[in-house]
């Protein structure tokens, strides 16, 4: 599958990097979770220092060709780009992915000595992967645990189209020959044992579970959950979907789901069915863009009664909702109207209405209500020596604030292991 | 539909429809470039330096190179060219034929040699052709053919007056502009050579000698001519302020009629040219890079300018800068301060940043509010701040009495 075409060729970045105004403490650079130094890494491309920009990159980020394709720089740092004052704001993703796209990782890399110390990371996702490398640079040895393979969801979910097969080898590659002493795919349930052989734990699980619709009919033929169908496609196997598929939700999982689905198939029918209206979707609205081109329609304002059919799936019943008042996170509540339920005909339903985190492991550590790990200002859980990030402490966010969790968890692992427990 | 501003004068003699001239360049060497030019609305031609039939021509190619930034490709354009290689009898030809072809254009041709019988006999030639003036380049940076080879004619003041006089001798009545360069310790003496030598102008400057980069990788000098390079001519934006002093230095010490050329890239840097002395503005680097139609916008913005500020003819422009030009030393010392609108701030911090580490670190950086405020005891108003502000938010105040006056940036369009 060919890769979305957002790519400045050296011509562009060198047009687009002088677009820069090279802020003084630049809002960019705070925004950004991972806190790239984004003017310094400009400058570099307009002075032809690649491999300097590769530098300030690498060193801020240890998932940067990751990143570079998927990170939502309409959240971070181009929201905040004061050149958007002047005209548009710079296009630094872009100029970032052209850094990455044009030099090595490896090119020059040192590893300090490492040390005797040696710590556990529970779950190789973004947040795991950056708080190993993290420690690796402050000489502290890691061994990763994962039930899969590294690279956590941009690995296993996030389609080859948004980023392509090279770029996450080779990122995973880098990762697991330099920074990481062994990984093991196995299934931690319990932090105990490994509190007895490593020095600390850092638990970065992320978000297993997917939340289910409590309607009637999740049960029939022709049901899928969005990420376990974004895995299996990623992994290669045919999604098994039909001809008219409904994908239910309106985050950036339910938009990916569509897009890879379209892309599959392009003949085939995929409607993104959703309670609220087109401003409330909580996908990022390149994504939307992308999924609006490859023809992924909508049905808004549409909430789901039940799946009909006998064996398989035959339709969709909802309810026409309509919006009211604004939350008070700026998104309008909806409410049902009253006897105006239709039937949209569908032959294949996906469920994309959020995700939870797996909450029959880790006995004994803190939990909020809703399932998710409680740390400290330090990253430290409940249990002294075990530390967590990403989402299984935040809930569904994106990359670099899982990176930017295991870069903060790393400084005080590293505290605490210094510290003789 | 519109008005049209009538821009048209007297230069030596010679009609001049607009103070516009193509200058003795690649855009004129050929006779089909040449009509087009004209054709376009230029109002006059130098044709490209020609020399006597023994001269010969020997072009090194690649010869072109530039230097700038990827948004900005030719700040300055390098050649390594030479004269033209056609020889006085072709010119000769192409100038009865524009003069045919445009007989209210100002047709003139550009000469050089080397022996005084050279010199007089390329000047009897054009004149029997019908040439509206002689430009003889004393200043040709690459590969000399003057009196010192390897050296520029109008670098010797002697050698200069010398040959200045043979042309004159020659040309009679035809006006003849001497091409000097900005390449002297005293551009001014050369001036007073040529008024002495009793010549009628001088064409003020030419391209200026420069190296125009070297690869790092390979060493190769640019432009690379299989790995070995020479000095360029350097020509277009980068030279104008080079040329500006140079026609002011003279238009202040010596009364000499002068052709601008050099770095004019737009109707308000020909306006420059001409506020500082220049009595007419050469091009080519601009129809270089942008073909020979950019006459319109020149035209139609020198058309404007003159409208705006109640001037009747182009001439009236010429010198009118020149005597606010002084020494540092006997202009006034204004007390007065950077004043930031922040209305207008973006919040990049550039300001803060060069006043720091270039300027009095005058200027306070509120983190929070991202606002630079100026602490009044430490600015001087030196207005680096203001260079470096990429909107344009911030100039420098001074109170006189009761009233408030403004020094404002001035540097690009």
């Amino acid at each position: 599958m060919e890769e979305f075409e957002r790519t400045l060729n050296r011509q562009q970045a060198a047009i687009e990097a002088e677009r820069c105004l090279y802020c003084y403490d630049a809002p960019c650079e705070a925004k950004c979770p991972a806190h790239v130094p984004i003017p310094e890494f400009i400058q570099s491309i307009r002075s032809g220092n690649m491999h300097g920009a590769r530098v300030l990159l690498q060193e801020a980020h240890p998932l940067i060709e990751t990143c570079g394709r998927i990170c939502p720089e309409e959240e971070f740092c181009q929201s905040v780009c004061t050149r958007a004052k002047v005209d548009k704001p710079v296009r630094i993703r872009e100029l970032h992915r052209f850094v990455t796209d044009s030099t090595d990782a490896a090119d020059r890399l040192e590893i300090p000595v490492e040390s005797r110390d040696c710590v556990a990371i529970v779950g190789a996702g973004p947040a795991g992967l950056a708080c190993a490398r993290e420690l690796k640079l402050k000489g502290i040895r890691c061994e990763v645990f994962d039930t899969r393979s590294l690279g956590g969801v941009p690995a296993q979910e996030v389609s080859w189209n948004r980023c392509p097969r090279e770029v996450q080898e080779r990122e995973m590659c880098l990762l697991a020959s330099k920074f990481i002493d062994q990984v093991h795919i196995e299934r931690v349930t319990d932090v105990g044992p490994l509190m007895r052989d490593y020095a600390a734990v850092f638990i970065a699980t992320g978000l297993p579970a997917e939340s289910d619709l409590p309607i009637d009919g999740v049960g029939l033929a022709g049901v899928f959950h969005a990420r376990e169908l974004l895995r299996a496609v990623k992994a290669g196997a045919a999604s098994g979907t039909g001809r008219r598929v409904g994908v239910v939700g309106g985050g950036n999982v339910a938009i990916e789901v569509a897009s890879v689905l379209r892309q599959e198939d392009p003949t085939r029918d995929v409607t993104v069915v959703y309670r609220r209206g087109i401003k409330e979707l909580r996908a990022f609205s390149e994504e939307i863009d992308e999924a609006t081109r490859l023809g992924v329609t909508y049905q808004f304002l549409a909430i789901p009664d039940c799946i009909l059919g006998e064996t398989h799936v035959t339709g969709l019943q909802v309810t026409q909702a309509r919006l009211c008042e604004e939350d008070e996170s700026g998104r309008c509540r909806f409410e049902p109207l009253p006897a105006s339920s239709y039937v949209i005909p569908l032959d294949t339903v996906v469920i994309a209405v959020g995700q939870r985190a797996d909450e029959d492991v880790f006995h004994g550590i803190a939990r909020s209500s809703g399932g998710l790990i409680r740390v400290g200002e330090n990253m430290q859980t409940s249990m002294p020596g075990v530390f967590a990030g990403g989402d299984v402490v935040s809930g569904a966010r994106t990359v670099v604030e899982a990176v930017r969790d295991g870069k903060k968890a790393a400084e005080s692992i590293a505290a605490y292991v210094a510290g003789g427990k | 539909m519109y008005r049209e501003h009538d821009l048209s004068y007297d230069f030596l003699g010679i009609h001049l429809e607009n103070p516009f001239i193509l200058s003795a360049a690649p855009p004129t060497d050929e006779l089909d470039m040449a009509v087009d030019g004209l054709n376009a609305g230029w109002a006059g031609v130098v044709l490209k330096t020609t020399s006597v039939e023994e001269n010969p021509v020997n072009l090194k190619y690649p010869m072109m190179s530039s230097f700038g930034t990827a948004a900005h490709k030719v700040w300055g354009l390098g050649n390594i060219d030479l004269i033209s290689r056609y020889h006085i009898e072709e010119i000769c030809t192409r100038v009865s034929t524009l003069k045919h072809l445009f007989p209210g254009k100002m047709i003139a041709a550009s000469i050089m040699g080397s022996r005084k019988e050279d010199w007089q006999s390329l000047v009897w030639q054009l004149r029997k052709a019908g040439v509206d003036l002689i430009e003889c380049s004393f200043s040709c940076p690459q590969g000399s053919m003057g009196e010192a080879p390897g050296r520029m004619l109008a670098q010797s003041v002697e050698a200069t007056e010398k040959v200045a006089r043979w042309v004159k001798e020659a040309a009679d009545e035809t006006p003849v502009l001497i091409k000097i360069t900005p390449q002297v310790t005293d551009i001014v003496e050369v001036a007073r050579a040529l008024q002495r030598a009793g010549v009628d102008g001088v064409t003020a400057s030419n391209s200026v000698p420069a190296l125009i980069g070297v690869d790092v990788e390979t060493m190769e000098p640019r432009p690379s001519v299989w790995g070995d390079g020479a000095y360029s001519g350097m020509t277009g934006m980068a030279i104008k302020p080079l040329t500006l002093r140079t026609i002011a230095e003279i238009a202040r010490s010596v009364e000499i009629t002068i052709s601008g050329n050099g770095g004019a890239y737009s109707w308000s840097d020909a306006v420059e040219l001409m506020a500082v002395g220049a009595s007419n503005v050469q091009f080519c680097t601009l129809p270089m890079h942008y073909g020979f139609g950019v006459i319109r916008d020149l035209t139609s913005g020198m058309a404007d300018y003159l409208e705006r500020m109640g001037f009747a003819s182009p001439r009236d422009i010429v010198g009118k800068a020149l005597s606010h030009i002084k020494a540092q030393e006997d202009l006034s010392a204004p007390v007065t301060h950077s004043d930031i609108d922040l209305d207008k701030c973006v919040g990049c911090g550039s300001c803060f940043r060069a006043c720091r580490d270039g300027g009095h670190r005058a200027i306070v950086w509120d983190s929070v509010k991202r606002q630079p405020s100026v602490d009044m005891d430490r600015c001087p108003g030196c207005g680096q701040c203001m260079q470096v502000c990429p909107v344009n938010a911030i100039r420098m105040r001074e109170e006189v009495g009761q009233k408030v006056h403004y020094f404002e940036f001035r540097g690009a369009r």
